[in-house]
């Protein structure tokens, strides 16, 4: 049992209004007129017989209009009985009121016809019409960063309007910092009485039990040290006190597969299973548009995750994909059971190697090694070399390379240099220049010019090439010293397998002049200081200048196993496709930068479901890249298209981008009550209820409508009575 | 003529009233109901001192030469006692009349009937004794007037009856057991009452005086009020011979003392006639006068 409190206690003085009926029973019994009556004997008599009925009527009489009058002035003062252990933390009566109905992802779960958000909302909108007239009401969407909510007001219209137009987001929430919002607007109310009512699904993810409990701060213009008020706040339980079960796919990864082939590709979805049952043979497939590339079961165990590698051969380019999970049941969030994920495949490269030293003799042609390490057996068919003597490459036309290699080429004539500078400048061509017997410092100087990083000073032999195999000849030998391991060129080495690199020896290099424009850059020296691996950028184009031979000739590094990915990663490097690199999947709700490649700018940015999304631009000035901020509200592919200047809007699926749904959202593990409660102050003033309606009754049973019926049965036994 | 309460009351005094009723009664009747004063004669008897000298029948004396005396029917003359009831409840009338002064006008009038018939006529008041009173009585017996049959006679009548005041208890026993020693031989004894009498004991007195072989005739007045309980509104009844009381709705206990009163008149009725008492019940808004010639009417067709 509990007590009972009433919400109107002023309308308790009815009751005095019992004496009414007391006073009238008591006037009639004292107002017969007397009359001497000859035959009393029979009235006496008549009487007896009846005086038992009578008397019995009459107190049954009193008794109904007492229960008349005390049951109307009761229920106007709205008595309810409040459960034992619950206090009211403020003065009972109307209480203004803010709604904050969560609007998360998680909310998005579906029960039956009915998802948890749409329970919600109804309840929040029942609550609302229970509201008294004099109750002031505010209400509040919980998704994403919390916001401030307006004061709370009399204009029910605009509230119900909130509600009805509520749509349920992609987002995570902060429902504890949403009460908190709710507390403080609250504070701007001057009506005594503060209750929240949340309706939420008590998601573990979305409460912080170590946040301070919501506080309604004192009313403006409230004396000085007034104390701020712990509100009523009710947590109307969407979920209906039941377990939410879900699986979701809550990260997806991709990386090449050596196995399947050049393009061949792992993905790797995480699933998790947010249940206490695990869950066999969850069907997990792999899509890229409407075909399904590869399918596949996981076994996942309760409240775990479980790793499925999925392979397929991807086409070249940006590959947008999608994870898919397939759960039997009809219940659960659906959202989560798929992610979306891009992937930059490598494009086709071709190389001219333009070989400066060709020799009959096939170990000892230059570009022997270069050849060997750019063979389709192991580029996986990726890269195309096309190997030319120099004679034949000045004349030959080069449109169509993505990267050429000029091997220990004499000083090349003026036109064939012009036409290299122009596709390096222009057309983003990239240039590999390895010296040899053939180079003539000087002469490349002028030949090349501004081509080269740094030019070329003099050539240096540390030890005599031709006795590289005695023991004297090994030690004066250079070897690289100081290696840009961080650069993309050596990313690929582990630790273990730089000491190959760094073994190698360098009888003989070219030093370089210090270049005047300092935009070069060495990412290998030797060990004496001079630099081994020169990079420059020339325009659009890259351009690396190694400063010894690419043959055995000077060095024995292309006979190391360290040289093979060196010059692989060098002509990606230089074709660029190193950084074709898919943007990294961004989380809902995060605001998402997207900038212009040079020389175009953004036309649109397309949401998942097709529309073009509002665009901020963030350019500074006229020379700065384009840049745009989008919003991200839903999870899905978002595609970018460019407008080059003067030229037709395009899609750049470079640009494009996945934004994944936060993983936390997919857990919908229920908060421990008993915490949940202390946490916002105690069963006083915080309680959980299936409904609204069970809240009132939890908070207060409602007795008026009871007292009400028994008042109007009263009445119709009075009636009743006095008719008899 | 009809003689209705409400013009009666208005006549004055009880021998107005009396004699009123008389009148009409007389005017009713076609043939005068007066028989003892006939002189059919009975019998002869022989003289003997003390008889009345004026009855010596000459003739026989002329004859025989011995007294006879001539005895007629009008020596078989009745000899009637009134007993009126004096108790607080026959005090009870809203109306014209109360029932004590209904019942004095019809005893008055019985009164001048009989002596003007030639009729001796006594009068027992039944009731508590008067305060002031010097008569030695029995109790329930407030007043009492021996058998005369003189005009003055009637006048005291009407005087003892005048000044009866209803009050106290019922006693009516005490009064019939009076009345039946004091009527010595056969005679009427006429009693008007309403027999509100908790004692219960007025039935078998009533028994008993017919038992004596008197004519006993009971005139039951009953007030219209008291017959029909027209009362509505909630009502302190007072008892009128002690200090009973008690509050009712009336409307509540109406049906149940209409069958409680009408169980208590067919209960008299039915005894007093198992008994051979000649009963008359009379509400007291009826003529005096009509009510007389009724039972007078009645009486004689039965005689």
């Amino acid at each position: 049992m509990g007590r009972l409190v009433f919400a109107h206690p002023a309308y308790l003085w009815g009751l005095l209004a019992l004496s009414l009926p007391i006073l009238v029973h008591l006037f009639n019994r004292r107002r017969p007129r007397p009359l001497a009556f000859g035959a009393i004997e029979f009235v006496l008599r008549s009487q007896q017989r009846r005086v038992r009925r009578l008397r019995l009527r009459q107190i049954l009489l009193l008794a109904l209009r007492c229960l008349l009058i005390a049951g109307v002035a009761l229920a106007l003062s709205r008595p309810s009985i409040e459960p034992r252990g619950a206090q009211a933390s403020v003065a009972r009566g109307p209480q203004a009121t803010a709604l904050v109905v969560d609007a998360s992802l998680s909310m998005r779960y579906r029960r039956g016809s009915q998802t948890l958000f749409g329970r919600a909302r109804s309840e929040a909108l029942a609550a609302l019409e229970r509201l008294g007239p004099d109750e002031p009401a505010t209400v509040a969407l919980c998704a994403g960063n919390p916001a401030p909510l307006p004061a709370p007001g009399f204009d029910r219209v605009a509230v119900r309007n909130v509600l009805e137009d509520a749509k349920p987001t992609y987002l995570g929430s902060d429902l504890t910092g949403c009460l908190a919002a709710a507390a403080r607007a609250l504070g701007e109310s001057p009506v005594a009485g503060k209750r929240i009512v949340a309706f939420t699904d008590l998601a573990a993810h979305s409460l912080r039990l170590d946040a301070p409990p919501p506080l309604v701060p004192p009313p403006p213009g409230a004396p000085p040290g007034t104390q701020p008020v712990r509100p009523n706040v009710v947590l109307v339980d969407a979920a209906q006190g039941s377990e939410l079960p879900n699986a979701a796919v809550v990260a997806t990864a991709v990386q090449p597969a050596a196995s399947l082939g050049a393009r061949g590709y792992d993905v790797i979805a995480t699933v998790a299973n947010h249940s206490a049952a695990a869950i066999a043979g969850l069907p997990v497939a792999l899509r890229i548009g409407q075909q399904t590339l590869a399918k596949g079961f996981v076994d996942v165990p309760a409240h775990g995750t479980a790793k499925k590698t999925l392979g397929a051969v991807l086409p070249p380019g940006t590959v947008a994909g999608r994870v898919e999970i397939a759960r039997a049941e009809g219940e659960g969030l659906d959202e989560d059971d798929a992610q979306e994920f891009t992937v930059e495949v490598p494009r086709d490269l071709r190389v001219l190697v333009v070989d400066g030293a060709p020799s009959a003799l096939r170990t000892r042609d230059e570009a022997f090694f270069v050849e060997a390490a750019l063979a389709p057996a192991r580029t996986g068919g990726r890269v195309a070399p096309t190997v030319l003597d120099a004679e034949a490459a000045i004349n030959a036309p080069l449109d169509g390379y993505d990267v050429i290699l000029l091997l220990d080429v004499i000083a090349p004539p003026k036109a064939f240099s012009e036409k290299l500078r122009a596709l390096v400048s222009h057309r983003g061509v990239g240039l590999f220049i390895s010296l040899g017997d053939h180079v003539e410092p000087d002469a490349y100087n002028d030949s090349l010019g501004d081509l080269l990083p740094r030019p070329l000073h003099l050539i240096k032999t540390a030890a005599d090439p031709s006795g590289k195999a005695d023991a004297r000849g090994a030690d004066q030998a250079a070897r690289f010293g100081v290696v840009e391991w961080t650069h993309p060129l050596f990313r690929v080495f582990s630790a273990a397998d730089r000491e190959g690199l760094l073994g190698a020896r360098t009888f003989k290099y070219a030093l370089l002049r210090p270049d005047p424009s300092g935009g070069s850059r060495a990412l290998l020296s030797y060990d004496d200081g001079a630099p081994a691996l020169v990079e420059g950028q020339h325009g659009q184009g890259r351009v690396l200048l190694y400063t010894s031979t690419v043959s055995h000739a000077w060095t024995d590094w292309p006979v190391r196993v360290s040289f093979l990915p060196v010059l692989q990663q060098s002509v990606s490097w230089l074709a660029g496709s190193l950084e074709e690199r898919a943007p990294l999947p961004s989380q809902v709700g995060n605001e998402r930068t997207v900038v212009a490649p040079q020389g175009t700018r953004i036309a649109a940015v397309i949401g998942p479901g097709g529309s073009p999304l509002p665009l901020r631009r963030e350019k500074a000035s006229p020379q700065a890249q384009d840049s745009v901020s989008v919003p991200a509200p839903q999870p899905g592919l978002y595609r970018v298209q460019l407008q080059p200047l003067g030229g037709a809007v395009r899609d750049e699926p470079a640009l494009g981008f996945v934004t994944r749904l936060d993983p936390k959202e997919s857990d919908l593990r229920r908060v421990d009550e008993a915490e949940l409660k202390a946490q916002l102050g105690g069963a006083g003033s915080a309680q959980v209820a299936s409904s609204a309606q069970a809240a009132e009754g939890a908070r207060g049973t409602p007795l008026w409508g009871s007292l009400l019926l028994l008042g109007v049965l009263a009445l119709l036994g009075e009636g009743a009575l006095t008719r008899r | 003529m009809t003689l209705d309460p409400a013009l009666l009351a208005r006549l004055g005094p009880l021998q107005v009233r009396a004699r009123k009723v008389m009148e009409g009664v007389l005017t009713g009747l076609h043939q005068s109901p007066v028989h003892g004063q006939s002189v059919e004669f009975a019998e002869h008897k022989e003289y003997a001192p003390g008889d009345e000298i004026k009855h010596i029948d000459w003739r026989a004396y002329a004859k025989l030469d011995k007294y006879y005396v001539k005895r007629f029917e009008m020596e078989t003359n009745l000899r009637a006692l009134l007993v009126v009831d004096g108790s607080g409840s026959m005090a009870y009338g809203r109306g014209a009349m109360t029932k004590l002064q209904y019942g004095a006008v019809c005893a008055g009038a019985l009164a001048y009937l009989l002596v003007r018939q030639g009729d001796q006529v006594g009068l027992i008041v039944a009731g508590d004794a008067d305060a002031g009173s010097t008569e030695r009585l029995p109790s329930g017996v407030r007043s009492f007037l021996p058998f005369a049959a003189s005009t003055g006679h009637v006048q005291e009548v009407l005087r003892r009856l005048d000044a009866a005041v209803g009050r106290g208890p019922t006693d009516l026993s005490g009064a019939l057991d009076f009345a039946a020693e004091k009527a010595g031989r056969r005679g009427m004894v006429v009693v008007l009452s309403d027999l509100f009498d908790p004692t219960e004991r007025s039935l078998p007195a009533l028994k008993m005086l017919r038992g004596r072989r008197h004519d006993v005739l009971l005139l039951h007045l009953l007030d219209r009020e008291e017959i029909d309980f027209p009362f509505d509104d909630p009502t302190r009844f007072l008892s009128m011979e002690d200090e009973r009381q008690i509050d009712a709705q009336p409307r509540q206990i109406r049906e149940s003392y209409l069958q409680e009163l009408r169980r208590f008149l067919e209960d008299t009725r039915r005894e007093l006639t198992r008994a051979d008492v000649d009963y008359v019940q009379i509400p007291t808004d009826r003529a005096p006068d009509r009510v007389l010639l009724e039972l007078l009417a009645r009486r004689e067709g039965s005689a």
